[in-house]
């Protein structure tokens, strides 16, 4: 029975491969067309000489610190909105206004106080991860049953404890869905925030994959090596969702995900 | 189908009365903090004493209305929400007959499923450079970058809608000798039609991200652009008055997507989570 679906499933990628290929041999003879085969060698290559690894660390630290600066504030400002409904309801407005400016529209900002190097792409990680983690620490925080915090209070336990035993347990599975979430976003915008820092600030740029697919785009155009990259980006983010997936069944085993 | 959407109509429109009172008192909460936001804002600014880092909120509001009346403003966001337009009308119209095709048909989902999950987790940014050399700087690029990056939430969202479609219903036309092309538009699709709608919301929202990104690096024209093209001259108000429009369209457009699924689709959880 599983066997059936499972052919099928190599259907459409292989011919795909097989489609690209035909249709690139086939071109008048143009040595930038990618072809399957050609991206294979460059991967090799770019494997081979550390470029590719390097790049994709890179990238992957800056995600990992802003993501960090995203989730710590969020987190506070998130457990004291949904928390005290006076909170919630005056900030609530401030974080909703940002909400709906992509994160690259802060680039140009960012490079105007931060520079082309890290610091800016990092900005732009923790802005972009800010807001999933957020509304789902408030989400949260606002589902958890409200008579066990009611008990802990009969039983004068300060509010502090309260949030800090009661409350934030019971997010916690929230929370790591926005925190999922937030990384997804977090990959996406690093490779824009690289690529347009690439774009602008030319070859003397930061590094990371994002600035590497644009300097094989504009000054070395090597159109295999982009496609690498691109499925190198495309590999990437579902492994990290697959980490904190597994990050969160090792903490909170009781928790049945609905992935 | 008609009676169904006169019933609903009936029942949304009591919902959107109620409201209506809590949007005034919530008016001025929003007020209220937006002011105490934009003071702080104004203080910072008045430290920190440089208008190129960080221009004070009247500044940038006189830019908005100097670039509002000089024409500048409407004229690149009518090229951003003409190309928003134009790729979110083809992502709708490819993603959600694709998406209710997979939902409703297992072997096809099989073949096309994997090609699907290969190609999305590569973002639409992921696809700019490549995209840069084959389609070249213009208004192609950002209709295709924003075009990848609305399809996906249409296709899943569509793809899901039908899936959470009680077999039931089909089941019941089905036994009654309605045809399937009629299953399909009478009986799948208006059940389907909430998750389509948050779909549509999702991918308007994906777009608009992809616009600014895609605009910004490969277009002559549209917001992304300005707001790099106004960093470039170093007229940070000016460019913080493009950034400030991006949200404020950015909302409306949502805003906007949100009325449709109230009128089209009052039932929805997520129309009644709102109230």
């Amino acid at each position: 029975m599983s066997r059936a679906p499972a052919l099928r499933a190599l259907i459409a990628p292989l011919l795909l491969i097989l489609l690209w290929q035909a249709w690139a041999s086939n071109l008048p003879a143009r040595r930038h067309v990618p072809t399957p085969t050609k991206v294979f060698a460059a991967a090799y290559e770019l494997i081979a000489t550390g470029e590719l690894p390097l790049a994709l660390g890179q990238s992957l630290l800056r995600v990992i610190a802003g993501f960090a600066v995203a989730a710590l504030i969020a987190l506070a400002l998130g457990l004291l909105m949904g928390y005290f409904r006076a909170v919630g309801r005056n900030v609530d407005p401030v974080v909703e206004s940002f909400r709906p400016i992509a994160p690259i529209a802060f680039l140009p900002l960012a490079i105007l106080w931060f520079g082309t190097g890290t610091p800016a792409a990092v900005f732009i990680v923790a802005y972009a991860a800010f807001f999933p983690i957020i509304v789902n620490t408030i989400h949260g925080v606002r589902s958890v049953d409200a008579s066990l915090a009611r008990a802990a209070l009969t039983m004068g336990v300060p509010r502090a404890t309260i949030l800090r035993t009661v409350i934030l347990p019971g997010a916690l599975p929230q929370i790591f869905t926005g925190a999922r979430l937030g990384m997804g976003v977090a990959w996406t915008s690093i490779i824009a925030a690289e690529l347009a820092v690439g774009a602008k600030a030319g070859s003397g740029g930061s590094g990371g994959i994002g600035q590497m697919m644009f300097v094989f785009y504009a000054y070395s155009v090597e159109l295999n090596s982009i496609v690498v990259c691109m499925i190198s980006v495309g590999l990437i983010a579902p492994a990290i969702d697959r980490g904190l997936l597994w990050l969160q069944r090792r903490s909170m085993p009781w928790i049945e995900d609905k992935r | 189908m008609l009676e169904w959407y006169r019933y609903h109509k009936k029942m949304g429109s009591a919902s959107v009365r109620r409201r209506a009172v809590g949007g005034i008192l919530g008016a001025a909460t929003y007020a209220r903090a937006m002011l105490f936001f934009l003071l702080l804002w104004h203080l910072v600014s008045v430290w920190i004493a440089n208008p190129v880092l960080l221009p004070g909120p009247l500044r940038v509001m006189e830019s908005l209305f100097q670039m509002v009346a000089s024409g500048e403003l409407v004229e690149h966001a009518l090229v951003s929400l003409r190309r928003l337009a134009v790729s979110f009308v083809a992502a709708g119209a490819i993603g959600i007959p694709l998406g209710v095709a997979m939902g409703m048909n297992r072997p096809f989902d099989d073949i096309v499923d994997p090609l699907v999950e290969v190609l999305r987790p590569i973002s639409g940014i992921a696809w700019i450079p490549l995209a840069l050399f084959i389609l070249g700087v213009g208004d192609a690029l950002p209709i295709f970058i924003m075009f990848y990056g609305a399809l996906f939430p249409f296709v899943l969202n569509s793809y899901a809608a039908v899936r959470a479609v009680p077999p039931r219903y089909a089941d019941a036309a089905r036994t009654m000798g309605v045809p399937r092309r009629r299953i399909i538009a009478n009986v799948m699709l208006p059940a389907a039609l909430p998750g389509i709608l948050v779909g549509a919301r999702l991918a308007a929202g994906a777009g608009w991200m992809s616009m600014v990104a895609a605009e910004l690096i490969g277009a002559p024209s549209g917001l992304g652009f300005a707001v790099e093209w106004y960093r470039e001259l170093l007229m940070t108000s000016k460019m913080l008055a493009v950034v400030v429009s991006i949200g404020i369209l950015g909302y409306t457009i949502d805003r906007v997507l949100r009325a449709v699924q109230h009128r089209m689709a009052p039932w929805s959880p997520a129309v009644r989570s709102e109230q």
